[in-house]
């Protein structure tokens, strides 16, 4: 199956794309992203002034990254021969951009945009660095931000969106009436990496960003809503590790996603995995383009006035050969699990279908279904 | 020391081409331009500066115009212009105006006829027709400073009436309501507009205002020292004193403290500007942030995009807003460090 989209006028050989980040930090890096596979790569936060980065940065928690990293060590006028050398190898070079005033960020959008960017990101969302409410977080303010870009560049503009803030709907909104192409989301979630309770010290000297596994829901979510919201494509990021990730951004409707974290956890072949997996589960499931999935999970979404109430009651499929396991006993708080001698059994009278011993059990023994 | 005439002959290639390398190597072509730069190399030939700079029309300098050397907010903005410049190959005149509107003139036409590159002006006193003057010449130049609205140029700016305010409006959120102010110099703009910053920022919290509590600095730690020590002797001693440079706030902390008196529980007091020092002093200052460095930065840009590229193709005069940020310390009263870094 032939991976390659068309996102924001761009033509990409596949939909992933390395995030802002530590692994597109030079010309020589973006250069060994794209040979690894990826579809496109988004620079490294380029701003006016450069902040040299602290160490340590960054601490791999239970669930995800922490990190406390700020943007690029090249000056703007490096950037020009960054972009060049990427674009050389045959990247396409979508350039994150930070400024702290509409004049500022539109000024660097027209310097990156002469240097060769194929398109721009505003990174104007990142929970660390300028505290939590960002640069943009009000609607007005993107608004203004994202406008005095548009205006100046004629390369496509995406705006990217963080969830640390009230209502991710209304920013992207903004961002889309001022005429941004796409809107990408989210950015990493404001986090503390932990506290060293022998010293009473925080693992990391400031509040950073976390990404990985743990925000993925935070990222479906965030993307569900600019979905609907919005009318312009969207560019999933949060937590991808798998292929199926991949696929569950785009049936809430992105057209793209962005991968960062797992990359750094598990190296660059992993790109290849992404997209050997992608491939497999496209053609075995019959689909020829992604136009044919994207948004396809939208519909199952209802508010809570429209769902429907059913008894469904937990009901054991077969039985359970993990003696000792227990999981689902524990962790039914209505007492309807029962154990005796290895039989695992639900009482339906106990069970009130909450569902959790569906997803909590390791062999998937449990199915709900209406009540007898 | 070979000359270029003896490139020239050696490199089989006429002196205009040679000329060409040097000045346009954009119309050369790649093998040409080989060729002379290895001949240049092995004739150890260095072009000379002078000549070049007056066959070119303009030099490999650039000018920059401060108000005051001493203060230590201008060699960050001078960092920032070299930073740049010299990734571009260039040389910086620095030249101090000690803010007088005449020995700023005197400069411009030194520099004019030295054939500086191009100018950056900080806070300048100069006007329209001065400006205009250095139009005519076809020098390019980028102001730094406040946001003159009536000036047609490429221009640098925050917001200091913004600053202000911000600044006295976190005064009065602390709690106090006796606020005095330290003005600067009062025949510069920037600090007429500090000056309306913080009487908006009383008369919207309701605090009428008191001329006994502003008297008039000179921009310096003497001022500072001199205005604090005339705002303690007054009947009823101000709450907190908001200085309109970090220098003069530091004058005060000195004239408070050889009174007797306790920062900030006796009086509180906040500067402007964020220079380095104010982050050593005791007690560490509360003020505000202008983006100096970056300021050079963006300032040497747009100036070396005008020397390489000319105007913009539209016509587009970038007028560039960097927003002052609150910085909160100790020598305001305020407990916690909210605004810093929890916000």
């Amino acid at each position: 199956m032939d991976l390659s989209v068309n996102f924001i006028g761009l033509s990409l050989k596949n939909p992933i794309l390395i995030s802002a980040g530590p692994l597109t930090g030079s010309g020589e890096m973006m250069r060994k992203a794209v040979e690894a596979g990826a579809g496109a790569v988004v620079t490294k936060t380029i701003a006016n002034e450069i902040r040299s980065n602290v160490r340590p940065r960054l601490v791999k928690g239970e669930g995800g990254l922490h990190n406390i990293e700020l943007y690029s060590d090249f000056t703007l006028e490096e950037w020009e021969g960054e972009i060049a050398y990427a674009k050389k190898h045959g990247a396409i070079v979508i350039a994150n951009i930070l400024g702290h005033t509409p004049s500022e960020i539109a000024y660097i959008a027209q310097k990156v945009e002469r240097y060769g960017a194929d398109a721009i990101e505003l990174g104007v969302s990142c929970p660390h660095g300028e505290g939590l409410e960002g640069v943009a977080s009000e609607p007005s303010a993107l608004y203004e931000f994202t406008k005095a870009v548009v205006k100046r560049v004629k390369i496509p503009v995406m705006v990217k969106l963080s969830s640390n803030v009230a209502n991710v709907v209304k920013l992207a909104k903004a961002a889309e009436k001022a005429g941004a192409a796409a809107i990408s989301g989210i950015d990493t979630v404001r986090s503390i990496a932990g506290v060293d309770i022998e010293t009473g010290q925080a693992l990391l000297p400031t509040f950073g960003g976390y990404s990985g596994d743990a925000i993925r829901p935070i990222g479906l979510a965030a993307i569900a809503s600019i979905s609907e919201a919005t009318s312009i494509p969207a560019c999933g990021i949060g937590g991808i590790t798998k292929h199926e990730h991949i696929l569950e951004y785009m049936m809430l409707g992105a057209s793209t996603v962005q991968v960062c974290t797992s990359i750094i956890l598990n190296g660059h072949e992993h790109i290849g995995l992404l997209l050997d997996g992608l491939r497999g589960w496209m053609t075995q499931n019959g689909y020829e383009s992604f136009d044919e999935i994207k948004g396809k999970a939208l519909t199952s979404l209802k508010s809570f006035e429209e769902i429907k109430e059913e008894p469904y009651v937990s009901q054991v499929n077969e039985g359970c050969s993990i003696s000792l396991c227990e999981k689902c006993k524990k962790a039914c708080i209505y007492e309807a699990i029962e154990w005796t001698d290895g039989q695992v059994t639900v009482n339906p009278q106990r069970c009130t279908g909450c569902g959790l011993c569906v997803s909590i059990c390791p062999q998937g023994i449990f199915e709900l279904n209406w009540k007898d | 020391m070979a000359n270029i005439r003896e490139v020239a002959k050696q490199a089989g290639v006429s002196v205009a081409t040679v000329s060409r390398v040097l000045n346009h190597p954009e119309s050369v072509s790649a093998t040409t331009m080989e060729l002379v730069l290895a001949t240049m190399e092995k004739m150890q030939y260095t072009p000379n500066g002078f000549a070049r700079s007056l066959a070119l029309n303009r030099s490999s300098t650039i000018a920059l115009l401060i108000p005051n050397i001493l203060n230590p907010l201008y060699p960050q903005i001078a960092k920032g212009v070299e930073d740049v410049a010299h990734q571009k190959g260039y040389n910086i005149l620095l030249c101090n105006t000690e803010e007088n509107k005449e020995k700023e003139r005197d400069y411009l036409d030194m520099l004019i006829e030295k054939r500086v590159g191009g100018f950056i002006l900080t806070s300048s006193q100069l006007e329209n027709k001065d400006l205009q003057k250095i139009k005519n010449q076809n020098v390019p130049f980028v102001m730094v400073g406040r946001n003159i609205e009536d000036i047609d140029a490429n221009m640098v700016f925050t917001d200091y009436y913004m600053g202000a305010y911000q600044i006295t409006q976190h005064l009065i959120e602390v709690g106090y309501s006796k606020i005095a102010h330290i003005t600067g110099s009062l025949n510069q703009i920037e600090n007429l507009e500090k000056r309306r910053g913080y009487e908006k920022a009383l008369e919207e919290a309701g605090i009428s205002l008191q001329s006994q509590y502003i008297v008039e600095g000179n921009n310096e730690i003497e001022g500072g020292y001199l205005g604090a020590k005339k705002l303690l002797k007054s009947k009823e001693k101000p709450q907190a004193i908001f200085a309109a440079n970090d220098l003069m706030a530091i004058g005060a902390i000195d004239a408070i403290k050889s009174s007797g008196l306790h920062i900030p529980e006796d009086v509180a007091i906040v500067g402007f500007d964020d220079i380095t020092m104010a982050a050593l002093i005791e007690p560490k200052l509360t003020t505000i942030s202008q983006p100096v460095y970056k300021m050079g930065l963006i300032a040497a840009r747009l100036l070396f995009e005008s020397i390489e590229n000319g105007q913009q193709e539209d016509g587009f005069q970038q007028k560039i807003f960097l927003q002052p940020k609150l910085k909160v310390r100790k020598s305001c009263g305020h407990e916690n460090r909210v605004r810093e870094i929890f916000n």
